[in-house]
C-alpha cells in the first residue's frame, strides 16, 4: 500500500490525451456532436472501495457535448489544454496551474473564465486520461503544510542533493515545509521518534501547541493542515502511516467544514476520488473538538449559519458520513444549532488545552501519554 | 353698507390671510423648498392651459434667482395668449379655489390654489409686488403692472402701471403676445427628486407639445441647475368641450343649488338641460321615482324632493357621460415623452378606452420603460400624473401608487421583495389619470383617493404593459439564446474541428450533419431600424432552417396600422391578417438555408417603432417567434367587429341625442332602442379577459 502512485511515459501520456481529442473527432465524423465521457464528480457518484478502504468514484458516468456554447467552450480549452501539455513534454518543461491560466489568454475562444475552471479541466483530464498532473507537468499553486516534530526526513534540493532534516531540531518556528511534490523521487521518510502525528486545522492552535512544547511533552509530530489540506498534506500523512505505521489524529474546529476536512484526509476528498487510493489515510481517527464536547466543555459557541446549516444537511446524504458515529455528531450539531473554534478552548486559560483537554482527549482514544 | 354686511365682510378679510396662514400646507406653501416648486407649478400650469386653449405651442422659461439667502426670484414667462388689460386684476387676484368645480371638463388649473397663492405669498413673505407684463396680439404694445393683494377686499392692488414695447431679453425680439411674471419670494432651491427640475422634467413627459427650459443661479448668478426639454411632436392636445354634470357624481347640495340658479321652469326640461345622461324619456322617468310632478318648477323644490330625486338619479337607467371632455396625452406620446427623459431600451404604452366612475368620466394611460440607463438596485421610479399635472408627493397615500403596488410583478419580469408592494428594477412607470374631477385625499392635492372603478382601470393597464414587458424579456432571453447557438456553431464548434483535427493529425470532418444536430432548429431574428432616405421605418425578417427537413411558413408581423402609417415598401407582398398584423406565406425553406423578408412603414418618426411581435404558422417551432393562436386571432377579429358596431352604435346615439334635443319628441324611442341595442351586444361579447379592450363597458347598470 506504501506504492507511489503509479507513473506513465511521456508517450502513454501523450496517448491517452490523444484518446480524449480522438472521442471528439469521432463523433464529429459520424456527423454527431463533439463530446467527452467522463465520471459524476459529486458526493452521489463516489462510493466505498471495500479493497482499498478508501472512497472511489462509481460508475456514474456524464457526457459533456457541444450542443451548449458552456460546454462547447470546455471541450476547445481540453483541446487546448491537451495541446499546451504536448509542448511542455517535448520541451521538459513544466507550469503552474496558475501559469496555464494566464497563457490561456492567447487561446482566443478557448481562454478560461476563472482560475477555478481551469483547475477543474486539469482535473478532469487527470480522471479521464487516468494520469496525474505531474505527469501533465502542472503544478499545484496550493500551499502545502508546516511540520513540527521529531522526525526525519531526506528532500532533493533544487540542485539535485539530498538534504536531512529534522522537523525539530533544523527548523525555526513556522516549522518544516512540505514541498508540493512528496513522492520517493522527491522525499524519504528517514527516522522518527514519535508516538503519533496530530493534524490541526487553525494556525493559531498549532502556534499554541508549539509554544506548550506539546510536541515534545506528547511524543508527537504537529502538522499545520491550513484548512481544506493541500493534495501533498495528505500525501505525506499517508506515508507516514503507511511506512512508519503512527497514528494520525485530526484536530479541528467543530462545524460542518471540519468534518469535510476530516474526511478528505480519512476517506478521501470528492473531487479528487480518482486517487484516494494514494491521498487517503483510513486509519486516521478524529480527535476533536465534537459537538459533544461543546456540552461536556461547556464551550462558548456560536450558531450555526445558513450556510453552515446547508453544509450539515449536505452531509447527513454524503456516503462518507454515512457511519452511525457521524449521523450522531450531525444531528447533535443541528440540534444545538451551534459550532465552536478550537480556540474557544482559551476560555479556561491558555494552558488548558495542553494540560486537560488533549490528554483527556488521546487517552480516550488509547494514546494517553502520563 | 348695512351693519351685518360689515361684519361678515370683516370676518371674510381676516380670514382670507389667516386662512392663507393656518392652511400653508395644503396650499403647498408649507416649507421654504416647496414653496418654490408649487410657485413654478402654479405659473406653469397656467401658461400650459392658457397655451392649450388658444392653440399655441407653448414655449416657457423659468429662471430662479436666488437674491439671498431663503429668497428667491422666481421669472416665468410664455408665448402664450396674454391677459387682456381687464382681466389681469381678476386673474391674479382672486381666490380660485373651489371655484371651478361646475365647469366639467379635463383641466390642469383645478388642483391648484392659482396663481393668486403665488402672489399672496411673495407679498407676506417679502412684502413685494409681482411684476407682470402681458402682450396680446391685438394690442399694440404691453401691460406693465405691480400687483398686490388687499386681503380686507380680496382683490388685486394694481400699481405702476404703464404700456410699453415689450422685447424679450434672451433674443432681442419684439414679443408679440406671452405673459411674463416675476416675484419674489422666501423659498430655498433644492436639488433632487423634489425639486422644480424633477417637476418639470415630468411636466414635459406628458405635455410632448411643450418647450421647457430651467435656470436656476445662485447670489453670485452662476448657473447651479439647468434644464431644457424640447418639444417632440406639434400635436397639440386636443381641445376638451365642457360637459355638464353626470347625475351619478351629484350630491344633493349642488343639486339644490343648480336648481334655485336654474332659468328652467319645469322640472323635465331642467334635468335634460342641465345634465349629460339624462334623455327626455329619463328625466320623466327619474321625476317619477322620485314622486315629483313634470310641471313644477325647479326653483319650488324642497329639500326632501331633492334628495329623492338624487335617489332616482341612480335607479333610472341612464346614458354614459361623453367622453370628449377629456385629453389622454395618447401611447405614441408617452412613448416619445419618456424616452426623452429616460433613456431605456424598452418601453410599453397603454392607453385605456374611457370609463365613468360616479359620473365622472375618466381615462387611465400607462408607461412603462425598461432597461438602458435606469439603476437596476432600488424601487422602481413612479411617474404620477393627474390631468398632465405630476404629483410629486405622498407616493405612499396614492390611489395610483396603490394600484401599481397591487400588481404581481414577478410575473412580469421585475424583482418584487415580498411578493407585493413597489417593485425593483431597471424600470419607471408613468401613471396618468384623465378625469373631469380627480379625487384627491386632501386638498393638498398631491395624492388621489380611493376610487374602485380608476382602481381596476389602472390595475388592467398595468396588466398591459407588464406583459409587454414579460414578452419583451422573454424575446430578449430567446435572442440571446440564439445569439449563443450561432457562436456556438459558426466559431467554437470549427475550432474544435480544427484543433483535434491537428492533434490527432487527421482530415477535418465535414460539420454540415453535425451543426444541424446541435441546432435542430429554425431560429427567426428580427431587425428594427430606420430608413433616413424614404422616411421608413424597416422591419427585416431572417429566417434560418437549421434542421434536417425543407420547412414551409408563414410568418406573421405586427406593425403600428393607424390611419396615418401605411406599408409603403412590401416586396414580399402577403396580406392582412386582421388590425395590425400582416401575414406573408414563405417559399420552401430547405436544410442549411436561410431567408429574408423585409418592410417598412411610412408615417411613424425615428425610434417610434422599436418593438414587434413576429407569429408564424406551420410544423415545429421557430425559435424567436411565437406560434399564431388562432382562437386568440379569431376572439380579436370579434372584438374589432365589436368595437366598430358600438361606434356605429354610439354615433347613432349621439345623432338621436341631437334630435331629441330639436324636439322631435317621436324620436325618442327610437334614441332609447338604440341604447338598449348596445347593451345587448355588451352581454353578448365573451367575458373580459384583460387582454382585448372593450371599451367602456356597463357600469351604470
Amino acid at each position: 500500500m506504501s506504492d507511489a502512485a503509479p507513473r506513465r511515459n511521456k508517450e502513454q501520456v501523450v496517448e491517452a490525451l490523444h484518446d480524449v481529442a480522438a472521442e471528439m473527432h469521432n463523433k464529429m465524423q459520424r456527423g454527431d456532436p463533439p463530446r467527452m465521457t467522463l465520471p459524476v464528480r459529486s458526493k452521489s457518484n463516489i462510493s466505498f472501495d471495500n479493497r482499498l478502504g478508501v472512497f472511489k468514484y462509481g460508475k456514474k458516468k456524464t457526457v459533456r457535448d457541444a450542443t451548449s456554447l458552456g460546454s462547447a467552450r470546455q471541450l476547445l480549452r481540453t483541446l487546448h489544454i491537451t495541446e499546451f501539455i504536448e509542448e511542455m513534454i517535448d520541451n521538459g518543461k513544466s507550469s503552474t496551474l496558475r501559469e496555464m491560466y494566464y497563457i490561456s489568454e492567447a487561446w482566443g475562444h478557448g481562454k478560461f473564465g476563472t482560475q477555478n475552471e481551469s483547475n477543474n479541466l486539469a482535473e478532469d483530464l487527470e480522471i479521464v486520461t487516468k494520469c496525474l498532473r505531474e505527469d501533465f507537468k502542472l503544478r499545484p499553486e496550493e500551499d502545502g503544510a508546516r511540520i513540527i516534530g521529531n522526525i526525519t526526513v531526506e528532500e532533493r534540493n533544487r540542485r539535485g542533493d539530498w538534504m536531512r532534516i529534522n522537523c525539530r531540531d533544523d527548523v525555526g518556528d513556522s516549522g518544516y515545509g512540505v514541498p508540493y511534490n512528496v513522492e520517493s523521487e522527491k522525499l524519504r521518510l528517514v527516522d522518527e521518534d514519535i508516538d503519533f502525528v496530530m493534524a490541526i486545522e487553525t494556525g493559531g492552535m498549532f502556534d499554541r501547541l508549539i509554544e506548550n512544547g506539546f510536541d515534545e511533552e506528547a511524543r508527537c509530530a504537529l502538522v499545520h493542515l491550513k484548512g481544506q489540506p493541500a493534495r501533498s498534506t495528505r500525501r505525506i500523512m499517508r506515508r507516514i502511516s503507511d511506512e512508519w505505521k503512527k497514528p494520525i489524529v485530526v484536530f479541528a474546529d467543530c462545524d460542518p467544514w471540519s468534518f469535510r476536512i476530516f474526511a478528505s484526509i480519512a476517506y478521501g476528498a470528492i473531487k479528487t476520488a480518482h486517487i484516494s487510493e494514494y491521498l487517503a489515510t483510513k486509519e486516521a481517527t478524529y480527535l476533536g473538538i465534537t459537538a459533544d464536547d461543546i456540552l461536556a466543555y461547556d464551550l462558548p459557541s456560536d450558531d450555526l449559519t445558513k450556510q453552515d446549516t446547508g453544509a450539515l444537511e449536505a452531509e447527513l446524504s454524503d456516503p462518507r458520513f454515512s457511519s452511525g458515529y457521524w449521523q450522531e455528531q450531525i444531528k447533535l450539531m443541528q440540534e444545538m444549532g451551534k459550532k465552536a473554534e478550537q480556540q474557544s478552548l482559551a476560555k479556561y486559560g491558555l494552558d488548558f488545552v495542553t494540560d486537560t483537554y488533549l490528554p483527556e482527549k488521546l487517552d480516550a482514544i488509547g494514546l494517553g501519554y502520563r | 353698507m348695512g351693519e351685518a354686511e360689515e361684519i361678515s365682510s370683516k370676518q371674510k378679510q381676516i380670514s382670507i390671510s389667516e386662512f392663507f396662514e393656518k392652511n400653508k400646507h395644503f396650499l403647498g406653501f408649507d416649507t421654504l423648498q416647496r414653496a418654490v416648486i408649487t410657485a413654478v407649478k402654479e405659473a406653469v400650469d397656467n401658461s400650459l392651459d392658457a397655451c392649450e386653449e388658444a392653440r399655441i405651442l407653448p414655449d416657457i422659461r423659468v429662471e430662479l434667482h436666488r437674491t439671498k439667502t431663503d429668497e428667491l426670484q422666481m421669472t416665468t414667462q410664455d408665448n402664450g395668449p396674454g391677459i387682456p388689460r381687464d382681466a389681469i386684476e381678476n386673474v391674479f387676484g382672486k381666490f380660485l379655489l373651489g371655484s371651478r368645480f361646475h365647469a366639467i371638463r379635463q383641466t390642469r388649473g383645478q388642483q391648484g390654489i392659482g396663481i393668486t397663492g403665488v402672489v399672496m405669498y411673495s407679498q407676506l413673505t417679502t412684502g413685494s409686488k409681482t411684476h407682470v407684463v402681458s402682450k396680446i396680439k391685438s394690442d399694440s404694445s404691453a401691460v406693465y403692472v405691480d400687483l398686490g393683494i388687499d386681503t380686507k377686499k380680496n382683490k388685486a392692488i394694481k400699481s405702476g402701471e404703464k404700456r410699453d414695447v415689450w422685447v424679450d431679453d434672451k433674443t432681442g425680439e419684439e414679443v408679440s403676445h406671452g405673459l411674463r411674471i416675476r416675484t419674489l419670494m422666501k423659498a430655498k432651491y433644492q436639488k433632487g427628486k423634489k425639486s422644480v427640475y424633477q417637476y418639470l422634467r415630468m411636466t414635459s413627459i406628458v405635455n410632448p407639445h411643450a418647450s421647457i427650459t430651467l435656470v436656476v443661479r445662485d447670489k453670485e448668478g452662476e448657473i447651479v441647475e439647468e434644464g431644457q426639454w424640447l418639444r417632440t411632436t406639434d400635436k397639440l392636445p386636443r381641445v376638451v368641450e365642457e360637459i355638464k354634470p353626470h347625475p351619478h357624481g351629484i350630491h344633493l347640495g349642488t343639486l339644490q343649488r343648480m336648481m334655485r340658479e336654474a332659468q328652467d321652469r319645469r322640472m323635465t326640461s331642467f334635468l335634460n338641460n342641465n345634465f349629460s345622461g339624462v334623455t327626455r324619456r329619463a328625466a320623466k322617468q327619474i321625476l317619477e321615482v322620485a314622486e315629483i310632478e313634470e310641471t313644477r318648477t325647479p326653483k319650488r323644490i324642497k329639500a326632501e324632493e331633492a334628495q329623492a330625486v338624487v335617489s332616482a338619479f341612480q335607479t333610472v337607467k341612464l346614458l354614459k357621460p361623453p367622453m370628449d371632455c377629456l385629453s389622454p396625452i395618447e401611447d405614441l406620446l408617452i412613448k416619445k415623452g419618456l424616452s426623452k427623459a429616460i433613456d431605456s431600451r424598452f418601453a410599453s404604452t397603454v392607453t385605456r378606452n374611457p370609463s365613468v366612475s360616479q359620473g365622472n368620466p375618466f381615462q387611465i394611460e400607462v408607461g412603462l420603460v425598461f432597461g438602458g440607463d435606469i439603476a437596476a438596485d432600488g424601487p422602481i421610479e413612479i411617474l404620477r400624473f393627474a390631468n398632465r399635472v405630476p404629483l410629486m408627493y405622498q407616493q405612499g397615500g396614492c390611489l395610483l401608487t396603490k394600484a401599481l403596488e397591487s400588481v404581481d410583478w414577478k410575473r412580469y419580469g421585475l424583482d418584487q421583495p415580498g411578493g407585493t408592494g413597489i417593485p425593483k428594477g431597471p424600470a419607471a412607470v408613468l401613471i396618468h389619470l384623465a378625469s373631469t374631477n380627480v379625487q384627491f385625499t386632501s386638498e393638498a392635492k398631491e395624492a388621489v383617493s380611493f376610487d374602485e372603478t380608476v382602481f381596476d382601470e389602472i390595475r388592467k393597464a398595468m396588466l398591459e404593459v407588464g406583459r409587454g414587458l414579460k414578452n419583451h424579456l422573454k424575446k430578449s432571453s430567446q435572442r440571446k439564446k440564439a445569439k449563443e447557438k450561432f457562436e456556438l456553431v459558426n466559431i467554437i464548434l470549427p475550432e474544435i474541428s480544427r484543433k483535434s483535427s491537428e492533434l490527432l493529425d487527421r482530415e477535418e470532418p465535414d460539420l454540415a450533419p453535425v451543426i444541424t444536430q446541435i441546432m435542430n432548429a429554425v431560429f427567426l431574428e428580427e431587425e428594427l431600424s430606420w430608413n433616413k432616405e424614404d422616411k421608413l421605418s424597416m422591419c427585416s425578417i431572417t429566417v434560418h432552417n437549421y434542421t434536417a427537413r425543407a420547412r414551409a411558413y408563414t410568418i406573421l408581423a405586427k406593425w403600428p396600422e393607424g390611419p396615418d402609417t401605411a406599408m409603403s415598401y412590401n416586396p414580399t407582398g402577403g396580406r392582412k391578417e386582421t388590425n395590425g398584423l400582416w401575414a406573408w406565406r414563405l417559399d420552401t425553406l430547405d436544410p442549411g438555408t436561410s431567408m429574408v423578408l423585409e418592410f417598412g412603414i411610412s408615417g411613424l418618426s425615428k425610434g417610434e417603432w422599436n418593438e414587434t411581435d413576429i407569429f408564424f404558422r406551420g410544423n415545429g417551432e421557430i425559435i424567436g417567434a411565437t406560434k399564431m393562436d388562432e382562437n386568440l386571432l379569431e376572439e380579436q377579429r370579434k372584438t374589432e367587429a365589436l368595437e366598430a358596431a358600438m361606434e356605429e352604435v354610439r354615433k347613432k346615439e349621439n345623432d338621436a341625442m341631437i334630435e331629441t334635443l330639436a324636439i322631435k319628441p317621436e324620436r325618442v324611442p327610437d334614441a332609447s332602442g338604440h341604447a338598449e341595442q348596445a347593451e345587448v351586444l355588451l352581454e353578448e361579447a365573451p367575458p373580459p379577459t384583460g387582454e382585448w379592450r372593450f371599451g367602456m363597458e356597463g357600469d351604470d347598470q
